[in-house]
């Protein structure tokens, strides 16, 4: 297992050790390499020992794709083992145009080496979602060597968790409370959200809160400004509790008191969020797009359009209406069971890594 | 088998229930989106150079370096500057620590642009860095097992002297700096000395307002006890605190059975306005009024299909069934509709029409000014609530928009005994409109309606 590097609270690292669990579980040698790692309760190697490490062609590789890192291209080339490339999507660059020019070089760099991951021709190719292998698919790789399976996370820990709400505010007395997870950044489509909570705010009770959970890269300083401002055009710096350090605690509580998960965003590859309203019965309302329709499947409202009225009143309904509500619980917790759950992505990974057995 | 059926049968169940649920979500988000637009759309962000965590910028233009421009900071500075310079970009996490640990493990500086300008990001990018390549090349050399190890030694052995020379250089420069570091300390304790002063003199300043804090406790504690000695002296007075008690409970007890009395009342108000819209709609569904209304509207929509354009906003008050509010859809108009009766609302929305229950005349006070290209009434209210209707509708519709005014139809009970609807007495009509500002269309002659156009 390849990855650049491992962290808490990472989704690529929850994957790396998520899978590394699950392999174990199945009775194979699994060793993770990586060049830094913090905090993680795994024996993390030194990522210039994995040639030593790879005994032979009866070995896999698995390497967690990200951008701008020649050592894991050449040593796929080099190496005798089958090779799994993970891929967690890459944001198009034109996202952040006019906001970041780093962003929008490492992304376009980032693209643009997917030709090469592609031209590898490797065993296997590893999406979280249909959508992410598209990236795959479309540069000329062949279909039977794609296998879809959704990220492992640690949903089951934050299940665990005791909530703790201290940070988030006095609650709106019953007024609707939205909720986002995620980090902030131009793809996420926090000002179609900011809009959703605006006609909330001006349909519905002048109460409504928007929790919005998730960090500011320094880099996208300019687009943290914007969504501020915009905010308070809209009068809603009060309505809005920002968190960018949640513990699990703090996540579990911020579910707990939402009425909907709302996802605007429009580019996501897959979205450990919706799976983490499913499985604490947090009702989610969302725009349709990228790999978002995919993951919520039938357990949700989905939009075909980031429309602020539909969305707005989406949690409108489900704040008023029993019934919904305890419907779109339902079934968002009976989809994380038959899809996302731990069991679940173990016999997913079981299923892919199938080929590897003869 | 038989429980696979069973879980098709829910999920399609869901399915059906989730697309009726979305389908009245869409109308009511129709109807909100007239009631509260937003104001403004998200603004595409202005392109400008980007805030740089370093003191650089990201000159795309320039493809030309030389070693020593990019060789002078140091640690990530140094770093940070070889990526923005070289691939055009801030540093990445992964990228940035590798190179700082190549850094860290003692390899050149030459080696660590080498990496980045011959990387493919690098090679694709091309920018030139003037004797880069050479040094690139010895430092991948002395990587090279024995090789490396004796060219290692040579250029050490060849650098010897230019070492020396450093090494004396380092040494009257460390002297130097040892001379004001000292300096510094000095300073540093007569601030130290300067700033103990200081606290000494805080400290009494404490003391004294220790002091004062005591007397002030002292003399509030003092005038606590006269007041507590006072407050017994009044409550032995007054003596009578319970029956006092006794009377504000009664009170709490009869504004609790005051509260339930009233909610009652509301309660059966709201059963009552339910039965009331039931019996209305029944009249609404009598086959003569239902055929009599459909002559009328069509009448009107003939008036109106040759005085709006397609698209035109048309907000309708007292939609009825919504039959009026589908005729004008299929002109093409985008229709809003608003009906005091529930019943007759609901119907008008499973049919799937813009039609919210609620106050019409409420309803178009919402509007914007200048918004609407015609407003249609059906039953408007008597006295001062036609002037209202008339001042809001002048206000809401655009110039030139059109006001249709029709004779309500027989919703109240004592209105049956007519059989009949309304109609309008069209001189005092006319003499109404001219005043509130529009003119009558004299060309549209029917016998329950009036249409009068904004000026």
């Amino acid at each position: 297992m390849l990855v650049p590097g491992l962290a808490p609270y990472d989704a690529v690292s929850n994957d790396t050790l998520g899978m590394t669990a699950a392999l174990r579980a199945l009775g194979h040698e699994v060793a993770v390499f990586a060049p830094h790692s913090r905090d993680v309760a795994e024996a993390v190697r030194p990522h210039a020992e994995i040639d030593a490490w790879l005994a032979g062609a009866d070995d896999v590789l698995v390497y967690h794709y990200c951008i701008g890192w020649d050592f894991a291209l050449d040593l796929l080339r080099r190496t005798k083992a089958r090779r799994v490339v993970r891929y967690h999507n890459i944001t198009p660059p034109e996202f952040f145009e006019g906001w970041s020019e780093g962003y929008v070089s490492a992304c376009t760099a980032g693209r643009a080496e997917l030709d090469a991951y592609a031209a590898l021709d490797c065993e296997l190719y590893l999406g979280c979602s249909p959508f992410n292998l598209e990236d795959f698919l479309k540069r000329g790789v062949d279909p039977g060597r794609c296998a879809v399976l959704p990220p492992f996370h640690k949903v089951e820990e934050l299940l665990a968790a005791a909530p703790d709400a201290r940070r988030l505010g006095s609650s709106s007395d019953g007024a609707p409370e939205l909720l986002m997870v995620g980090r902030i950044a131009p793809n996420k489509g926090d000002f179609a959200l900011i809009d959703a909570l605006t006609v909330c705010r001006r349909m519905s009770d002048p109460r409504t809160r928007l929790l919005r959970i998730g960090k500011l890269d320094p880099n996208l300083e300019r687009y943290g400004v914007a969504v501020r401002e915009h905010m308070h055009a809209m009068g809603a710096d009060a309505a809005v509790v920002s968190i960018d350090d949640a513990t699990p605690s703090e996540l579990r509580a911020a579910y707990a008191a939402a009425d909907a998960l709302v996802m605007m965003s429009a580019h996501e590859g897959f979205c450990v969020p919706l799976v983490e309203a499913m499985a604490l019965g947090t009702p989610i309302v969302a725009f349709g797009s990228s790999a978002l329709a995919w993951t919520i499947g039938d357990a949700g409202i989905v939009w075909n359009e980031p429309d602020p009225h539909l969305v707005a009143m989406s949690v409108m309904r489900i704040h008023t209406d029993l019934m919904l509500r305890e419907m779109l619980r339902e079934l968002g917790r009976a989809r994380y069971r038959d899809a996302f759950s731990p069991a679940a992505l173990a016999g997913n990974l079981e299923a892919a890594f199938a080929r590897f057995a003869a | 088998m038989s429980s696979a059926r069973a879980e098709n049968a829910a999920s399609d169940a869901n399915d059906s229930y989730l697309a009726g649920v979305k389908a009245e979500i869409r109308a009511d988000a129709d109807a909100a989106r007239m009631r509260a637009p937003l104001p403004r759309k998200e603004a595409p962000p202005a392109r400008s150079a980007e805030r740089l965590s370093h003191d650089g910028t990201i000159d795309r233009a320039r493809l030309d370096y030389s070693i020593a421009e990019l060789t002078g900071d140091h640690y990530t500075a140094f770093v940070d500057a070889a990526f923005r310079a070289l691939l055009k970009r801030p540093p990445d996490e992964p990228g940035l620590d590798a190179q700082i640990r190549l850094l860290a493990a003692g390899a050149p500086k030459a080696e660590v642009l080498g990496n980045l300008r011959y990387s493919p990001e690098g090679r694709a990018i091309g920018t030139r860095v003037r004797g880069l390549l050479p040094r690139y090349a010895l430092a991948k050399l002395t990587r090279v097992p024995v090789v490396g190890f004796g060219l290692n030694w040579l250029i050490a052995f060849a650098g010897l002297p230019l070492m020396l020379r450093h090494q004396r250089a380092a040494d009257t420069r460390n002297a130097a700096q040892f001379l004001d570091a000292q300096a510094h300390a000095g300073r540093i304790a007569d601030d130290v000395r300067g700033t103990n002063a200081r606290v000494d003199g805080v400290r009494g300043e404490l003391g004294e307002a220790s002091a004062r804090l005591a007397q002030l406790t002292a003399s509030f504690d003092e005038r606590v006890g006269t007041l507590d000695a006072r407050v017994g002296e009044t409550e032995s007075r007054l003596g009578d605190v319970p029956s006092l008690r006794h009377y504000v409970h009664a009170v709490n007890h009869w504004l609790v059975s005051l509260q339930a009395a009233i909610d009652g009342i509301e309660g059966a108000s709201d059963a009552n306005r339910a039965h009331a819209d039931a019996l209305i709609a029944a009249v609404h569904d009598a086959s003569e009024v239902a055929a009599a209304r459909a002559a009328r509207q069509s009448a009107w929509i003939a008036a109106l299909r040759d005085r709006i354009g397609a698209r035109a906003r048309v907000v309708e008050l007292g939609s009825g069934d919504g039959s009026f509010a589908a005729a004008l859809a299929g002109l093409g108009a985008d229709v809003a509709g608003f009906e005091s009766n529930g019943v007759l609302a609901r119907r008008a929305r499973e049919r799937g029409l813009n039609v919210a229950a609620g106050d019409p005349m409420a309803a178009l006070a919402r509007c914007e000014d200048r918004s609407l290209d015609a407003v249609a009434v059906s039953g408007p209210p008597a006295g001062d609530g036609l002037a209202t209707l008339l001042a809001e509708a002048a206000r809401a519709l655009k110039p030139g928009g059109w006001l249709l005014i029709a004779a309500g139809e027989p919703k109240r009970l004592a209105d049956l005994a007519n059989g009949r609807v309304a109609m309008l007495d069209r001189p005092i009509a006319s003499a109404l409109l001219g005043a509130a500002g529009f003119a009558v269309d004299t060309a549209f002659g029917g016998p329950d309606a009036v249409l009068a156009r904004r000026a």
